[in-house]
């Protein structure tokens, strides 16, 4: 893992800027939302591809890009929430003061 | 809390980008973490000792193949792998090296190469044996077809090292080691060279001994050339020692009483048991030859040339082989030289006269028996008398004036019957020659000096009309 942070540090520093930025844009944003289910689906999916990624099941260059994909992933993840309670404290603190 | 639930609902659409980054991320960094990861596989691989070590990288899987020469090296070098960072999974293809039994490593030598074949223990002792090949042997290609086995016997490696440079001392032949056995054949390169070779076998390390030692020495050989234009006797080849050099040398010398002797021998050992009492007789032989070539070879020994007369080459061939220690072998090609032009009795007293006054006929001191080293001199005699088949001969005895007139007398008459029945023995007719003989009372010389009584001490040949 150290590894794979130190080799892919730019890309994975796009993917939390990413997350980040969208983040930044979720709070405010009017779109359509993913539905209850079809969020469960989607984490149950993520948790399984976790599981295969820690099981090393995956053999050769597709086990190389899943844990890829799945550690871009998880910064990406981090970047929304950051990037979505950030916009939340920026927002609230508007608010107060207006 | 509850609103990053609600904003995670949004986040959706930045993995659409999040998944062409990944994918643009796959594509390029794939190959550079391959070649990174092998490169540092290999790194960690550097110090252990492996044979066919093969690393294949696809993703972070990290494909092992390799011979290793012990259990632990195999655990510790897939061990070493594992613990690269960065390395997913080891698909572990090790294996350990096969096992020779018997262990068998041989060094062959044939006229331009050298090829080592069989089992080595270590790439490092293999690298070692294949570099003390090429220092050994100096110029000589060496062919490396060694494998690599475990099972090696303990001290391999001194062995090896030890009977390489015995390669160095053979003409051609094979050497090998089968687990502590060590046999040996072929040809050694120099006289002595075999037993230089059983003489570096006793340091052998210890637990290895000799199975068979079937080098062979190359021929002992002895030459004798007797060249009647130049008129040498030219010596060339191989004495035992210094002692046997002089002493046939000096018999040369005695035998050949016209001939310059050059001599060429080199001492060396591996001479055939028996080799002076072979070799000066058939020196004596060629000396009745004239011309001819003596070549001894081991215990063969071929004379071939041309005698004097036609009863001559019987003769020799006869007394040679009685000469001949058990095992000596003999091959005689001896011709006879066409007969001289016949000459007046005049002529043939003149011969007569130039041979002794070159030598004399020499006997067993003090009684009549003829000194074989004689035999080329009477051998001329007898040639010359059966040059002038119509004169008569009277063989003179002489004696120097040392001890009882009747002794002398005795001993010259006998001396002088002596070499009429020599002369008689090779064909010619009785009735030619009058034996006397005349003790002491016609001195050429002083009889007062040792060379003096030499000069007495004679057989004179006289032309009667």
């Amino acid at each position: 893992m150290t590894y794979l942070a130190t080799f892919h540090w730019g890309w994975l520093l796009a993917s939390l800027l990413l997350g980040f930025a969208m983040g930044w844009i979720a709070v405010v944003h009017r779109g359509q939302a993913v539905s209850k289910p079809l969020a469960r689906g989607l984490a149950v999916l993520v948790a399984a591809l976790v599981a295969a990624a820690l099981a090393r099941v995956v053999p050769g260059r597709p086990g190389y890009w899943l844990d890829l994909g799945l550690i871009m992933f998880a910064l990406y993840l981090a970047g929304c929430a950051v990037g979505s309670w950030l916009r939340d404290r920026v927002l609230s603190g508007h608010a107060k003061a207006a | 809390m509850h609103g990053l639930f609600r904003w995670s609902s949004k986040w959706w659409p930045g993995t659409i980008p999040l998944a062409v980054l990944w994918a643009i991320a796959a594509w390029t960094s794939t190959g550079p973490l391959e070649s990174d990861l092998a490169a540092r596989t290999t790194a960690a691989l550097k110090d252990t000792v492996l044979d066919k070590s093969r690393v294949t990288v696809a993703g972070r899987d990290v494909t092992f193949a390799a011979d290793a020469f012990s259990e632990e090296g195999r655990r510790s070098a897939v061990a070493s792998v594992e613990a690269v960072p960065g390395v997913r999974l080891v698909n572990d293809e090790t294996r350990l090296v096969p096992e020779a039994k018997p262990f068998v490593w041989s060094a062959e030598r044939d006229v331009v190469r050298v090829t080592l074949s069989g089992s080595s223990p270590l790439p490092a002792s293999k690298g070692k044996l294949l570099e003390a090949a090429r220092a050994a042997l100096g110029g000589v290609e060496v062919v490396d077809q060694m494998n690599l086995s475990r099972g090696a016997p303990p001290r391999f490696d001194n062995a090896a090292l030890l009977l390489l440079d015995q390669v160095g001392k053979l003409k051609d032949g094979k050497i090998t080691i089968s687990d502590t056995k060590v046999s040996l054949s072929g040809m050694a390169r120099d006289l002595g060279g075999r037993e230089a070779i059983a003489a570096a076998l006793k340091n052998l390390p210890e637990g290895f001994s000799v199975a068979a030692n079937e080098i062979k020495a190359p021929p002992y050989i002895f030459q004798a050339y007797k060249d009647p234009v130049a008129v040498t006797l030219t010596l060339t080849g191989y004495v035992p020692d210094n002692s046997v050099h002089a002493a046939i040398v000096a018999a040369a010398a005695r035998k050949f009483f016209s001939e310059k002797v050059v001599d060429n021998l080199k001492a060396s050992v591996g001479a055939p048991s028996g080799f002076a009492a072979a070799v000066v007789p058939a020196l004596g032989a060629l000396s009745r030859l004239s011309t001819g070539t003596l070549v001894v070879s081991d215990r063969e020994v071929k004379l071939s040339g041309d005698a004097l007369y036609e009863t001559a080459p019987a003769q020799i061939r006869s007394n040679l082989v009685k000469d001949f220690q058990q095992g000596w072998q003999l091959k005689a090609e001896i011709s006879v030289k066409p007969a001289a032009a016949p000459v007046d009795a005049t002529v043939c007293q003149q011969l007569f006269s130039e041979l002794l006054g070159k030598a004399t006929i020499r006997f067993v001191s003090g009684r009549a028996n003829l000194d074989p080293d004689s035999a080329g001199l009477l051998d001329r005699l007898i040639e010359t008398a059966l040059r002038c088949p119509t004169a008569n001969i009277e063989i003179g005895g002489h004696t120097d004036g040392d001890g009882e007139n009747a002794f002398n007398q005795t001993l010259s008459e006998k001396r002088a019957q002596a070499v009429m029945e020599y002369l008689v023995k090779a064909g010619l007719p009785a009735g030619r020659f009058t034996a006397i003989g005349y003790g002491s009372t016609q001195p050429v010389a002083t009889n007062d000096s040792d060379e003096g009584k030499a000069q007495n001490r004679r057989i004179e040949f006289v032309v009667k009309e």
